[in-house]
């Protein structure tokens, strides 16, 4: 394309009445349930940066639906995930996932999902009875491969794909001209092609799943795309959401996971199916040797599962004293393990050991190729990760939203619309609702169900309402195009074209955010420690990172592409900073630190910690809700 | 671990407007040299080595080398992938190879009927999602 028509993209306008933003896990939920709901001629369009076949965080694939209750109770399922988010979790929103998930499963085995089933219930559905093998007490393993296209093919049917727009992605929410605090519609640009898209709608879903690459990595060079999480996420849920001001949750909760030196293949089979034990590089059990120092954190260090920031936290001890490294002890687990088995069963138990990660984390196969390891043989270094955000998996940051109404939960916790934001029908679920982690694939797929069928609901409830788009429709297509003007402006006035003092590449402006995430807000470099001094030159920093922001250039659409997901990743990291400077207290050792205030502080931090962006003013609030346990708890 | 292509292998999916490579890859790094008619990977510092275009090419002319900041040279890691199951090839640095195949799926690809023999739905104001009708749901007790 010329250089001309670069600058000058064509715009598309699309009404619907409900929008989906994102083409994942939640958003396919959303819109097969929205779809059998939606009355004769509502009409629902999704739109997704990717192509749904391979978008979002399960691409690769899946080896276990981690969200399956069978025979627990959704009290039980509460209690589990609140011991492991260190106790505040908003119980309304998970027992629901809960009592609804199982349902869900059994549709994903119905359209063509492999499920492991016990020796005597081979061939037999779940929905028939049929029993799940479990890797843990929530967990069921699956030959995943093809989770993502199975879940994506029943959602394109549903939908029609006359109503799906693939790579376009969206950069901003718009609110309502006529109506305070009411969602309108959103802007994005096509990858391909070069045009904008403004999408006006009743009612709209934000599920962009979780923000990865918002710290410096621990791989540099080539391996920087070796993310734990997908590297493609970028934080479009919280930052689009805030933008509009929608109430966020927990955003001081990040994920650190442990796992496999490098490559970050998962652990929890090794731990849970093959019994193996984590030990100091002199072969110590770490967890039970730091026992006594995890008791600072009681309740919680009792829980039948011991939280996950707790056994980072008694890893970091020996790695910081200089114990290190980590091993998981495979060749003894290995060894116990055929002490009981035929050599046929230990061959296909290796089998399943690969397995674990090429259905999910295939990079980590290609680590133990070229490094020889062999699990009967030799063991394997682990390693705690740079953080994540995200609310799906084992954290709990995300957006502030509407309960159901039945489950005695207090006012402030449902408004009316079952995981409907706090702006009027603007919806989110999976990655993108807060305080309530561990959901999943399974469970953000249901969650994706429940804020469907909400969602339909609202869009009849207003059926008569018009939404107009509160912007200039040219000041927004010129900003969202200004990387491009940038780069036409300036390009020819230095000889070469990525050094230029009038523009910042978007690549370098995310190395920038994450070095200063990295340095300051309890990154890898500093073994996740932070205090209010480093947040708040952390800050000052960030705030010229988000100047700069408005001088990144774009030379081409894919680099539009990442100069606006850059965009993302700073107001989210600016909403991860801002809370962890609110909590004045240790809510999560092993993921980050407060080195001012070291300590589980029950007493005055068991809250929500809320913030809020004023849209006219761009000014943040954070805040503190009250936390209530609606289901009885005990730890341990 | 960035994907590679193959030179002689890659046939630029026959001129078509968009290759299959640039279809599916979630982090849009798949690119095609129109001149001539290769396909590459534009940003391999941000691959997730998913592998999704690796298993999508028709041609098998897609490979990954594992990252060069942390893994020795020499290992391969191939999948072959139809609509029912998935073979993996896992060549060692030492040259040891193993193989590994499992199910990918049950179904026929596009069989699935989403709505076929499920409840129509029900009430809207009620907690059950529509294949849940008649359902209790429980309360927290
Ligand atoms: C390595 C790994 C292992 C995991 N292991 C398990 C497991 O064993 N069991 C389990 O049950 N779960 C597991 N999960 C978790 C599970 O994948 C997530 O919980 C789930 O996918 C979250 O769903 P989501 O819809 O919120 O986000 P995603 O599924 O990530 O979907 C996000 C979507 O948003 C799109 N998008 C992003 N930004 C934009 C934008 N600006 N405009 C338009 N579209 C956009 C993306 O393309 C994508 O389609 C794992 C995840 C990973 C990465
Ligand atoms: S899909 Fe394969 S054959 Fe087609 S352009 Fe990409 S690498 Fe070449
Ligand atoms: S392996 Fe995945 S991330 Fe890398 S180029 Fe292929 S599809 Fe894209």
């Amino acid at each position: 394309m010329s250089e001309a028509e670069f600058g000058k993209p064509e715009i598309v306008e699309i009404e619907t009445d409900i929008l989906l933003i994102g083409g994942g896990m939640a958003s396919c939920g959303a819109a097969y349930e929205a779809k059998r709901w939606a009355p004769e001629g509502m009409k629902v369009i999704l739109v997704d940066k990717a192509a749904m076949d391979r978008s979002g965080a399960v691409a690769q694939g899946l080896s276990a639906i981690n969200t399956y209750l069978g025979d627990n109770t959704p009290d039980d399922y509460c209690r589990m995930v609140a011991a492991d988010l260190m106790g505040i979790t908003r119980d309304d929103l998970v027992y629901d996932v809960g009592r609804h998930v199982d349902g869900t499963v059994q549709l994903f085995e119905e359209w063509g999902l492999p499920i492991w089933k016990t020796e005597d219930t081979q061939g037999v559905p779940l929905s028939e009875g049929g029993k799940p093998v479990r890797s843990g007490k929530w967990q069921i393993m699956i030959n995943g491969e093809s989770y993502k296209p199975i879940v994506a093919e029943a959602a394109k049917k549903a939908l029609g794909i006359d109503n799906i727009y693939e790579r376009v992605f969206i950069v901003k929410l718009i609110l309502d001209a006529n109506e305070e605090n009411r969602i309108a519609g959103a802007i994005g640009f096509s990858v391909r092609e070069n045009k904008i898209y403004i999408f006006k709608c009743k009612s709209m879903l934000l599920c962009c799943g979780g923000a990865v690459n918002i710290f410096r990595p621990r791989s540099i060079g080539e391996g920087q795309g070796r993310a734990w999480y997908p590297v493609w996420n970028a934080g479009s849920t919280y930052s689009m959401a805030a933008e509009v001001g929608a109430e966020l949750t927990m955003m001081e909760n990040r994920f650190v996971p442990a796992r496999f030196k490098d490559g970050y293949g998962p652990v929890g089979a090794w731990f849970l199916l093959f019994k193996s034990k984590a030990t100091n590089g002199f072969g110590e059990d770490y967890m039970t040797k730091n026992a006594d120092m995890l008791k600072d954190f009681a309740p919680y260090d009792t829980a039948i599962v011991v939280p996950t920031c707790l056994r980072n936290h008694a890893m970091l001890k020996e790695m910081k004293d200089g114990r290190g490294p980590i091993y998981m002890d495979t060749p003894t687990a290995m060894k116990k393990l055929a002490e009981t088995m035929t050599p046929k069963e230990v061959k296909h138990l290796e089998a399943e050991a690969w397995e674990d990660f090429l259905d999910m984390c295939i990079g980590q196969a290609g680590v133990w190729a070229g490094l020889n390891i062999r699990p009967e043989e030799s063991r394997s270094e682990l390693m705690p990760t740079e953080p994540y955000l995200l609310g799906s998996h084992s954290g709990c940051c995300g957006i502030w939203v509407s309960g159901p109404d039945d489950l005695g939960a207090p006012d402030d916790w449902n408004w009316g619309y079952n995981r409907m934001t706090t702006v009027n029908g603007l919806f989110t679920a999976g990655d993108g609702v807060g305080a309530s982690g561990h959901k999943f694939s399974s469970g953000s797929h249901t969650e994706g169900r429940i804020a469907g069928k909400n969602m339909v609901k609202f869009a009849q409830d207003h059926a008569d309402h018009k939404p107009a788009l509160k912007a200039d429709i040219d000041e927004l297509v010129a900003e969202i195009y200004k990387p491009v003007a940038n780069y036409l402006e300036h390009k020819d006035k230095t000889t070469a074209e990525d050094i230029n003092p009038e523009y910042i590449l978007p690549r370098m402006l995310q190395m920038r955010l994450q070095k200063l995430m990295d340095e300051y807000v309890a990154g890898v470099s500093t073994y996740y420690n932070t205090n209010k001094v480093m947040l708040e030159e952390g800050l000052h920093l960030l705030e010229m990172v988000k100047e700069d922001a408005q001088k990144m250039r774009a030379k081409d659409l894919h680099e539009l592409l990442r100069a606006w997901e850059n965009y993302h990743r700073v107001i989210t990291a600016e909403a991860h900073l801002r809370h962890i400077l609110f909590r004045e207290e240790t809510r999560y050792p092993g993921f980050f630190y407060r080195t001012d205030f070291p300590e589980l502080n029950d007493a005055d931090w068991k809250c929500f910690v809320n913030s809020k962006i004023n849209p006219e003013t761009g000014e943040w609030k954070v805040f503190k809700r009250p936390h209530k346990d609606l289901v009885e708890k005990h730890y341990g | 671990m960035p994907t590679f292509v193959h030179t002689e292998k890659c046939d630029g999916c026959k001129g078509g407007d968009v290759t299959v490579c640039m279809y599916i890859c979630p982090h849009d790094l798949m690119a095609l040299d129109t001149e001539r008619m290769k396909a590459y990977n534009q940003e391999p510092d941000q691959c997730w080595e998913c592998m999704s275009c690796v298993k999508a090419c028709p041609q098998q002319a897609i490979e990954v080398r594992s990252y060069a900041d942390f893994v020795p040279m020499g290992g391969a890691v191939i999948p072959l992938r139809t609509d029912e199951a998935i073979m993996w090839t896992i060549k060692f640095r030492d040259g040891e190879l193993k193989r590994f195949k499992f199910p990918v799926r049950t179904t026929p690809v596009g069989s699935i009927d989403p709505y076929g023999g499920k409840p129509e739905a029900g009430d809207i104001n009620s907690q059950l999602l529509f294949t849940e009708v008649g359902q209790d749901m429980p309360t927290i007790s």
